[in-house]
């Protein structure tokens, strides 16, 4: 029907490293609801009752409150968790102000370490408890404290494979989430929507720390040390992928006509997060600040009308795209609490996240300067939870049970 | 019925998707990017739907025709939306030619077109099963499983399944069709396609007769074969005309 060898369509490369940063994301948030289904599928365990942190330091939430008293709690808890973040946010610019960037690395490699091992371990603990799994403590610890350090190395030597570093950077997010679905229902959706506003606010105000964060890094043309996703570009050599090593090179103001795909020009689009603080379940009084920092940036580029809008969802060029590691947990954490309610209202959210994804990467390309990556999602996310959980579940329940569907 | 059967439940549903999914769309980005948006407009609309009719449910359990109209009100709207979808398709194909011009390539062909089509009709069947047969589908995991009265030969969810199934057959080639027919301004298709759809809608109210799923399913699934077989005969003849014309231009 057709010919063999027929030229490649240009479908066939476009929206790549959109997909490259949606396939983790979707991993992530599945393995999460995959966690909180197993886990929390018995009602009467202990294990998800008693989690206390900086988050539920202001109210810890009982069922017999009434809705405004839990409205109440929530916002002050949020209110305190916010505040947290942004001072710990604060400190880490000074510090990198004030060039402590050995510092900060040690720091951030500390605290994967404890994010692994700790978390990880209670983790792997609740699950080996469920599935009645046979393995002593000494083999269990020998291989946590392996997995742990393993983990540590990839997240920080650039000299690892790819696909390691990025499978760690997922399970920190996954756990890091995890951890934050067992907050009390009302305290976890205020504090979405807090964490969203304070996101906008610590990017774009003149005097948010996320933007001072940036500028520091572009004008000195430095990383920030920070847990970030990054997905690699791929390059096509004669139908074979492979994938490039080095791409910090910014080569500016290239334009290549002949391939799509040799264009370097642009792009290094980083996201902004914020510093996400964990606090251990029987540890209280430690505190932990886990920095995951993440910027939007761009490179501006010729602004055509219809490569502008193909740029603008990612699907213009061969940059890569980074996301920070915190946007990861907050949309898993809001997809893992929808979990907790029916699968119904998982779809509606994941698919309500990843177009939030999406048109805040269309507004990257029209604003052209670093943009929060939280704020669209999940306040997407939680319209469409509401709007799924009052009106879509009725509707669909009253015509599937009667077997009358469209 | 355990973690099997549940799983059983959920592949009956979207099994065929799901290979259709690895070996069509995963292997092109832009497929991906297709269903999902196809999904999200499918869901957005069962949202806009279920808000409408909010205020009249819970509805009485014997009586069909509230049910009828339902039906019918969300047929219409999907078909309205299908067309609305078909115009932002249409724009994006044009942005898509410019795109390939200026970068020298070739223009998208027609196989392009009708993938396109084939991943937007998977995203809406997607979505339909999911939120008619999987978001149902939890307690089939558990120990036990569950009739209802209408249909009481068959559990309720593996009866679902196949009435999904079906459907997923029905939205993802009528896309093919409807965008066939908008391209070409073949008033047949682009008339068939809103038939088969309020069509399959109607025939699954036969199932609020006593066991009236034994003649509904059947009939739903000629329904489906129907708009299989259209549209494997509209593809295989535009694949002969196109391949006729390039070989004649040469």
């Amino acid at each position: 029907m057709d010919r063999n060898q027929r030229p490649r369509s240009i479908i066939d490369s476009l929206g790549e490293e959109l997909i490259a940063i949606l396939t983790p994301v979707s991993i992530c948030m599945f393995t999460v609801v995959l966690l909180v289904c197993i886990l929390n599928s018995d009602p009467s365990s202990s294990s998800s009752a008693s989690f206390s942190s900086i988050a539920t330091a202001a109210y810890s939430e009982s069922d017999s409150d009434s809705s405004w008293d839990k409205f109440v709690g929530a916002f002050l808890n949020s209110l305190v968790f916010v505040a947290a973040i942004t001072v710990a946010t604060f400190v880490l610019v000074l510090l990198f102000y004030l060039r402590c960037v050995k510092f900060l690395k040690f720091y951030m490699g500390f605290s994967a370490f404890i994010v692994l091992a700790n978390l990880g371990g209670e983790i792997l603990v609740l699950l080996i408890d469920r599935f009645r799994f046979p393995i002593d403590c000494i083999t269990f610890l020998i291989l946590l404290f392996n997995f742990s350090v393993v983990g540590v190395f990839a997240v920080f030597m650039s000299k690892f494979s790819i696909l390691v570093t990025q499978g760690y950077l997922v399970w920190i997010g996954v756990l890091v989430a995890y951890f934050f679905t067992l907050l009390p229902e009302w305290t976890t959706w205020v504090l979405l929507v807090a964490l969203a506003l304070y996101d906008i606010a610590a990017v774009l105000l003149p005097v948010g720390p996320l933007r001072l964060l940036v500028e520091m890094a572009i004008s000195r043309d430095e990383d920030i040390p920070a847990l970030v996703y990054e997905a690699r570009p791929v390059i096509r050599n004669d139908s074979r992928l492979v994938q490039r090593r080095v791409w910090r090179e910014r080569r500016s103001g290239q334009n290549d006509n002949d391939d799509v795909e040799n264009r370097t020009n642009r792009n290094e689009v980083v996201r902004v997060v914020r510093s996400a603080e964990v606090d251990e379940e029987h540890v209280g009084s430690s505190e932990r600040a886990e920095i995951y920092v993440p910027l939007i940036d761009r490179r501006p580029d010729q602004a055509e009308n219809s490569e502008t809008f193909l740029e603008g969802i990612g699907l213009g060029s061969s940059g890569a795209i980074k996301l920070g590691l915190g946007d990861f947990i907050f949309y898993s954490v809001l997809v893992g609490r929808a979990a907790m309610y029916d699968l119904m209202t998982v779809y509606a959210c994941y698919l309500a996240i990843i177009a939030g994804l999406g048109i805040t990467l269309m507004l990257l390309s029209v604003y052209q300067k670093a943009l929060p990556a939280l704020p669209v999602s999940i306040m997407l996310g939680v319209v469409f939870y509401f709007l799924a959980r009052l009106l879509l579940e009725v509707f669909v329940v009253q015509c599937s049970s009667n077997l009358v569907m469209f | 019925m355990t973690v099997a059967a549940g799983i059983g439940y959920a592949l009956v549903a979207l099994g065929p998707s799901l290979s259709l999914f690895v070996s069509v769309i995963s292997r092109k980005p832009f497929l991906i990017l297709t269903v999902l948006s196809s999904t999200l407009l499918w869901l957005v609309s069962l949202i806009i739907l279920s808000g409408l009719w909010r205020p009249f449910l819970p509805l009485k359990a014997n009586v069909w025709w509230p049910y009828a109209l339902l039906v019918v009100t969300s047929v219409c709207f999907q078909e309205g939306l299908r067309f609305l979808f078909w115009k932002v398709y249409k724009r994006l194909e044009d942005v898509l030619d410019s795109f390939a011009d200026r970068i020298s390539r070739p223009r998208l062909f027609l196989t392009d077109k009708l993938q396109i089509a084939l991943a937007g009709g998977l995203g809406h069947g997607v979505a339909h099963a999911v939120f008619f047969c999987l978001s149902l589908l939890t307690p089939a995991f558990g120990p036990a499983t569950f009739y209802v009265e209408r249909c009481s030969k068959v559990p309720f969810f593996l009866i679902s399944a196949i009435i999904a199934l079906a459907f997923v057959t029905i939205h993802t080639f009528s896309m093919v069709i409807a965008f066939e027919g908008y391209a070409k301004g073949n008033r047949v298709d682009q008339v068939i396609v809103p038939v088969i759809h309020l069509a399959a809608g109607m025939l699954t109210l036969v199932n609020f007769a006593s066991e009236g799923c034994v003649i509904g399913v059947p009939l739903l699934y000629l329904v489906a074969s129907l708009t299989l077989v259209h549209c494997g005969k509209m593809v295989w003849q535009r694949l002969l005309e196109t391949r006729n014309q390039s070989s004649a231009s040469r």
